[in-house]
């Protein structure tokens, strides 16, 4: 292995500008080198790494259930949802089922994240715009997502908040409360958001046009989630394929048109809005549900609860052998995504029955579509590069791994 | 009134250029404290806080002391005003680096210039027409003489103020050219194109009152715009004063027009590769321009240091206290500060236009509107005077 500099055709004499690896545009560590005729940009070239971690080789020598923190650190700006993808394909893989409170709280949860990485999306496009004060309404919001994921996994950031086969622990008490009045003041913030934005000439004028891709590029380039909503496909691996039970919620897919950066901002904002209903359902589910059990029953896969560990020998010996040995895992190998916020994540996990899997692959939502972004943004102005990069909301963690 | 001797001139003129450079260092720290808070308060937040902390310096004094008597301290809101002083000695003290690459001198005569043309233009800004005051007898060498409201209120006044203006965009660009890197490069000539398409809608949108008043000196402009007219100025000036106030933020680079700087294409576009004083120059000189812009916008639309803009003079009430209907050095301030206050408000509100947009702007809507105002400013003199 011998890493190599990309080697930079220079035609003409055109000036080679550095986005990045610290630019205050690259969200995250990524650089991309433009080549520019002028303000025009003629060519960009994506270059991606500087966040690489090794985590699916890391994966190659932890159990199923240490992998867990570690998904934490792909998509960080809603890391819930890469411990419910990952979780879920582990149980796939061991074909168990988690009981069904867990399962309405693994979508409350997931809603509440999706809603918290869009309002980061659409708010730091917005300041790579100009608009700095939209980011801040929003950021608001993102606080009180952050203190309810802080009540429910006690952390705010890297959650960890899922295992095999359930949840870590139940909501708390305070929990509802808070997230009710989120839900009451989540719309009124994204109203102001849009008074601001939506109609704002200057936001019009700046994102309409910007980034077109057609749905067949959308597909060949292998956008998922809202990239390739805004470009007319309803694609949504929530009604495409039903996971977690979201068959029993009702909620729209919201599409675009063009597939622009306008898009791509109307469509996270109705995805927003949609999580707000999706959450609604899950309170009333969790109602009607009552008090249950949040991991399943067996003691084979979920580690047994401390006070029988404390006094059952049956249940000493489960929870040795689950820390020391892992879970039995069945030979095999399983695919299985779920509707991130950014697209479809995918986890891959090939098991050769011993305590660490033999190779996880991840397939990120946003590693696709970074792809396309030479051809996004080619004959562009730099403005528009940045607002394009914006929108395709790149995260660097989930990009490099 | 006696005739001043040439030494009592030069004093006088001294005076009068230390109270305007006062002037200016007293607005300008206000207005990027103003613009911290303004824009927190509009962003949900409370802006500069911490500069001192509970316990040190002069507000932990007097928090201190609040707690002793028993009351708990209000002033933990206002503790960012410190930071007026904090910022100068912040550039003051920074390492002041120079690419090694960058043009020595250039590099060094690029903020200079922008600083110098900024301040040079308030030169010519009448503050009250007439004497501002005059000293009093006691006062020794220059007692009993005036201290008149401009520091030169000469006849080609605005001709002046246009003209240093635009010395300022060479400071910009040469700040680009001498760094030697690529993002100033960019933004510079970014600002360039900008600031050299911006003049024409400004200076035709600047055309109309000299129309109407028929001067270029400043005083005799905002007296005539603000008393002298026989009729109403606010129907034909509302557009030449909304085209000027547009080219005003594109002129001193604010957003939605900060295309030199913008941050996150450009990193901090011309003086991406300037530190410590060098910067402290470029970045109160766009505060200083902004000073300008308000105060030629107060001058020339808004009633300069009368109570009320456009011709609307007349309608002060007789029986109203006789102050109120006289031009007033305080009026002028109190406009200019309303004025920068819209450059805030406008800042915390709105993206940030396009390169080509904005020049599409200027080129395709401000220029024939700024026509179109001086066709209507032209009709209205025809007609009334």
């Amino acid at each position: 292995m011998n890493a190599m500099p990309p080697t930079l055709q220079r035609d003409d004499d055109r000036m080679i500008v550095n986005l990045g690896p610290s630019h205050p545009s690259t969200h995250g560590t990524l650089r991309l080198i433009l080549e520019l005729d002028g303000e025009f940009v003629t060519k960009g070239t994506p270059e991606i790494g500087y966040l690489h971690r090794g985590v699916e080789k890391l994966g190659e020598n932890l159990s199923y259930q240490q992998f867990i923190p570690l998904t934490d650190r792909l998509n960080y700006c809603s890391s819930i949802m890469n411990n419910v993808g990952y979780t879920l394909a582990v149980e796939k893989l061991l074909g168990i089922q988690d009981p069904p409170r867990s399962q309405v709280i693994r979508v409350l949860v997931s809603e509440l994240s999706r809603i918290g990485d869009h309002l980061v999306c659409v708010g730091i496009n917005a300041v790579d715009i100009g608009a700095f004060t939209a980011f801040l309404y929003l950021f608001k919001e993102r606080e009180t997502i952050y203190d309810l994921l802080e009540m429910a996994a006690g952390q705010r950031l890297h959650t960890s908040f899922t295992r095999i086969g359930g949840l870590m622990r139940d909501i708390p008490e305070g929990f509802l409360p808070l997230l009710e009045q989120f839900q009451e003041s989540l719309p009124r913030t994204l109203d102001e958001m849009e008074k601001l934005l939506t109609r704002n000439p200057i936001w019009y004028d700046r994102t309409k046009g910007v980034g077109k891709i057609t749905p067949e590029d959308a597909i060949a380039w292998g956008y998922t989630g809202p990239c390739l909503r805004a470009a007319g496909l309803a694609q949504d691996l929530r009604k495409a394929q039903p996971y977690l039970g979201y068959e029993g919620y009702e909620f729209d897919i919201p599409i675009g048109t063009t597939g622009d950066v306008y898009d791509r901002y109307l469509v996270r904002t109705e995805e927003m809005r949609q999580s707000h209903r999706i959450i609604q359902q899950c309170i009333q589910k969790l109602r009607e549900l009552g008090p249950g059990p949040v991991i399943v029953d067996d003691y084979k896969v979920a580690l047994p609860p401390k006070d029988k560990v404390y006094t059952r020998m049956e249940s000493l010996i489960h929870h040795f052998k689950l820390v020391m040995h892992g879970i039995d895992m069945p030979v095999g190998e399983v695919y299985s995504a779920t509707e991130a916020a950014n697209g479809e994540l995918g986890f891959y996990i090939v098991s050769d029955g011993g305590k660490s899997p033999y190779r996880i692959h991840v397939r990120p939502p946003c590693f696709p579509i970074f792809n396309s972004f030479d051809e996004q943004a080619r004959g562009t102005l730099i403005a528009d590069a940045v607002a394009i990069l914006g929108a395709m909301n790149i995260i660097a963690g989930e990009l490099d791994r | 009134m006696p005739t001043p001797t040439l030494t009592q001139t030069l004093v006088i003129a001294l005076i009068q250029a230390i109270l305007v450079v006062i002037f200016i260092f007293v607005i300008v720290p206000l207005t990027i404290y103003a613009e911290r808070k303004v824009l927190g308060h509009i962003q949900l937040r409370l802006g500069a806080t911490r500069i001192a902390g509970t316990h040190t310096g002069l507000t932990g004094l007097v928090n201190r002391s609040m707690w002793k008597l028993g009351k708990v301290p209000v002033l933990a809101y206002w503790r960012g005003i410190p930071m007026l002083v904090g910022d100068i000695l912040k550039m003051i003290l920074k390492e002041d680096v120079r690419p090694t690459k960058a043009d020595r001198f250039v590099f060094f005569l690029a903020p200079s210039l922008s600083f110098v043309a900024a301040v040079m233009a308030f030169a010519a800004v009448s503050f009250v027409p007439g004497t501002f005051f005059t000293f009093p007898k006691w006062v020794p060498l220059v007692g009993g003489l005036p201290l008149s409201g401009g520091m030169a209120d000469v006849n080609v006044g605005l001709l002046w103020i246009l003209g240093i203006a635009s010395v300022g965009v060479y400071g910009i660009v040469l700040a680009g050219w001498a760094s030697n890197s690529k993002y100033p490069l960019l933004g510079s000539l970014r600002s360039g194109a900008q600031i050299v398409s911006y003049e024409v809608p400004l200076t035709l949108s600047l055309l109309a009152p000299v129309l109407m008043s028929g001067s270029l000196q400043f005083s005799h402009m905002a007296t005539t715009m603000a008393t002298g007219l026989p009729f109403w100025g606010i129907v034909p000036q509302m557009l030449g004063f909304l085209v000027y106030f547009t080219c005003g933020f594109a002129e001193t680079n604010r957003l939605p027009f900060d295309m030199p700087e913008a941050e996150n294409e450009l990193v901090a576009g011309f003086h991406t590769e300037y530190s410590g004083m060098k910067f402290g120059f470029f970045y109160l000189g766009e505060y200083i321009n902004m000073a300008v812009v308000s105060a030629l916008a107060a001058g020339f639309f808004l009633g300069g240091p009368w109570l009320l803009p456009f011709g609307l003079q007349g309608l002060v009430n007789p029986y109203l206290p006789a102050w109120l209907g006289q031009p007033c050095a305080l009026f002028f301030v109190v406009k200019i500060v309303l004025l920068l206050f819209v450059f805030i408000w406008v800042r915390g509100t709105i993206p940030r236009y396009r390169y080509d947009q904005i020049m599409a702007v200027a080129w395709k809507y401000l220029i024939p509107l700024a026509l179109v105002n001086l066709l209507l400013a032209a009709m209205v003199r025809y007609l009334a005077v």
